[in-house]
């Protein structure tokens, strides 16, 4: 029981986390039909971003995060109006492609620059620390990134829902022909998006950094994640995100008590299922 | 034996195609033909051995990913099921090399045809991630299964002699064995992409509404496309496996040779028959040349972040490859000349 308790409570933590990367795919999604392969590398660079600050500027990680955001959003801005405007008036496959050359070329970037071994973040009021709850122990970076995540989220889902910019934003995404016609910028809605959910998946990679460790590589696993979260909370839909991420971080935990070594072959598995049995998600239209 | 001679002729005529592609490919096929009576350093070669191997990947991943035009993202997995089924029955009991071709064959396929029906329920982007998901399964599978060795691989026996029942010998042999596996893919690709499948297939990619409503069973089509391509894969595999005779899941089994396969074939030009061999001559030789080059001196990855800068470079310019920008080119010419002939 109280080992259900513990693994159910880390997987929701992580889950929080989950939802956050997933909020930039499904918003990318949802304005403009294209599938990004590179989300998951935003979020690696978000990871060495609070790496880089922290350990040469021996500055707390936490601190760097608002750099970190910055950097995401500039790079999802840069990565639309250098690459993904012109895949959009290309066939899917070209898009497919695209935003995967984007991916391959971050990651290697990376490795090319920081060298392909793993590396960590040592110092930090949150590194390696616990915090007990009764008898639920919780790592302290885990809890941080949780609560940033849910505060974030949020955020940007009130901005969505309630500013003016929001409105614009879903607009392009319900009809990008008509909101052109209302005087609505769409190109800059679609590189707005891209800039969010760079910034987006930046931070929880800077939030990640905590406790997590950094390889050029990890991009995959958690863009294999959006994926699946996306998925299950249906494409677009950004309450589904958030709940679906939940379900994946639960998922994605009991897998690894038992199975360490394939947890995340379940996530796959659980992309896999809701796809074909239920293609509009929990929560999609 | 009207329909006999009828698939002899489709196999081998080339007809429908202009005279210099036909004297090109012919060209093509003395050189490979002659390349190691000419050339006698065991670099060049292991350069066109391997050049031959991802030309006829490429071909096989060409009929889903380019006649067919659905990115299929798990073509390595296919590869690992012909590599891991000739070394592990070689290595275990010392089957024929002949025999452990249709075992790899028949797995890939069955493992297919198991996916393939829920796979192709989803459309685009869906199906595109989803076969992905399912490769980095079998990856994670065959990296943490100590049955078939693990990360650390198999190892194949090494035969004293040459060897016809296990396929090992010299470098020369190895050229002629995948050369005639390349030719043969290659003539029955030619025979594919007149067939009724074949055309179905590019219906399909064309509208697929459109070829529902002209009675062609969609979703029948694309599953024959992906257990033909799961098929060649296979064979490649087997032939990857008494080549090198070691085999990991890194180098079989793994998501960058499904990239690099995809990319010899969009590279080249998907939906043609030449592209795939074009993309390998470009690409095999590169990424040869720059491991050599850059090999164990701290570089990492930069021939990956080369091919990314040509993926991105031709999906955002020409989606359909380097055959895209020739054909481009020879269609400007034809206007030209049509043009030339009004005006006089």
């Amino acid at each position: 029981m109280e080992l259900a308790a513990q693994i159910a409570s880390s997987g929701i933590l992580m889950g929080f986390i989950f939802a956050l990367i997933a909020l930039g795919l499904t918003l990318i999604f949802g304005v403009m039909n294209i599938v990004n392969f590179a989300h998951g590398e935003f979020l690696m660079i978000g990871m060495y971003g609070a790496f880089l600050t922290s350990t040469l500027l021996s500055v707390e990680p936490l601190i760097s995060l608002p750099i970190v955001a910055v950097v995401g959003f500039l790079l999802g801005i840069t990565s639309y109006y250098l690459l993904i405007r012109y895949l959009l008036r290309g066939p899917m496959v070209a898009q497919l492609f695209g935003t995967f050359g984007l991916m391959l070329f971050l990651r290697y970037l990376v490795m090319f620059i920081m060298g392909p071994s793993p590396l960590a973040i040592h110092k930090g009021i949150l590194i390696g620390k616990t915090v007990s709850l009764g008898w639920l122990i919780f790592d302290v970076g885990k809890l941080t990134a949780a609560g940033f995540s849910i505060l974030l989220f949020m955020l940007i889902y009130w901005m969505i829902e309630k500013t003016k910019l929001g409105r614009a934003l879903r607009a392009t995404s319900i009809d990008a022909e008509a909101a052109r016609y209302m005087g609505i910028d769409t190109e800059k809605m679609n590189a707005f998006a891209w800039g969010i959910g760079g910034a987006t998946a930046a931070i929880a990679g800077g939030l990640l950094a905590n406790f997590y460790y950094l390889t050029p590589t990890v991009g995959m696993l958690f863009v294999m994640i959006a994926f699946a979260t996306v998925a299950l909370g249906g494409f677009g839909s950004i309450r589904g995100a958030f709940l679906a991420g939940l379900i994946i971080g639960v998922i994605e935990m009991v897998a690894g008590q038992y199975l360490s070594q394939l947890k995340i072959s379940f996530v796959y598995l659980a992309y896999f299922l809701v796809v074909v049995f239920r293609p509009r998600g929990l929560l999609g239209w | 034996m009207r329909a006999i001679v009828a698939v002899i002729k489709d196999t081998f005529s080339l007809a429908d195609l202009p005279l210099s592609e036909r004297i090109a490919f012919v060209a093509f096929l003395v050189f490979v033909f002659i390349f190691p009576w000419i050339v006698h350093s065991s670099y060049p070669r292991a350069v066109m051995i391997n050049f031959l191997l991802f030309a006829m990947y490429g071909l096989g991943w060409n009929l889903i990913g380019g006649y067919g035009g659905q990115v299929d993202l798990g073509q390595a997995k296919n590869v690992g099921f012909g590599a891991y089924a000739t070394a592990l029955m070689i290595t275990w009991w010392g089957v024929p090399f002949w025999v452990t071709v249709p075992v790899g064959i028949f797995i890939a396929v069955a493992e297919s045809l198991a996916v393939a029906y829920p796979m192709f329920r989803l459309r685009g982007h869906y199906f595109a991630i989803a076969t992905l998901c399912v490769a980095l399964v079998w990856q994670q599978l065959f990296l943490f299964w100590d049955w078939t060795g693990g990360a650390r691989g198999v190892e194949l026996p090494i035969k004293p002699t040459p060897n016809f029942t296990f396929m090992e010998f010299g470098t020369v042999g190895y050229h002629y064995f995948i050369f005639g596996l390349f030719t043969a893919q290659f003539l029955f690709m030619n025979w594919l992409r007149k067939s009724k499948l074949g055309y179905e297939l590019q219906a399909v990619r064309d509208n697929e509404d459109a070829a529902a409503s002209l009675g062609i069973n969609v979703t029948w089509t694309k599953v024959k496309a992906y257990l033909i391509t799961a098929a060649m894969g296979a064979v490649g595999g087997s032939f990857y496996a008494v080549y090198h005779l070691y085999i990991d899941p890194r180098c079989v089994m793994h998501i960058d040779l499904t990239i690099l396969i995809a990319m010899t074939a969009m590279v080249g030009g998907a939906g043609s028959i030449w592209g795939p061999i074009i993309g390998a001559a470009l690409l095999i030789p590169l990424d040869m040349y720059l491991a050599a080059l850059l090999g164990g001196k701290g570089f990492y990855g930069i021939d990956f972040i080369i091919y990314a800068l040509i993926i991105m470079v031709i999906a955002a310019r020409e989606p359909r490859g380097i055959w895209g920008i020739i054909e481009r080119i020879r269609r400007k010419r034809l206007i030209h000349a049509a043009g030339g002939q009004k005006s006089t």
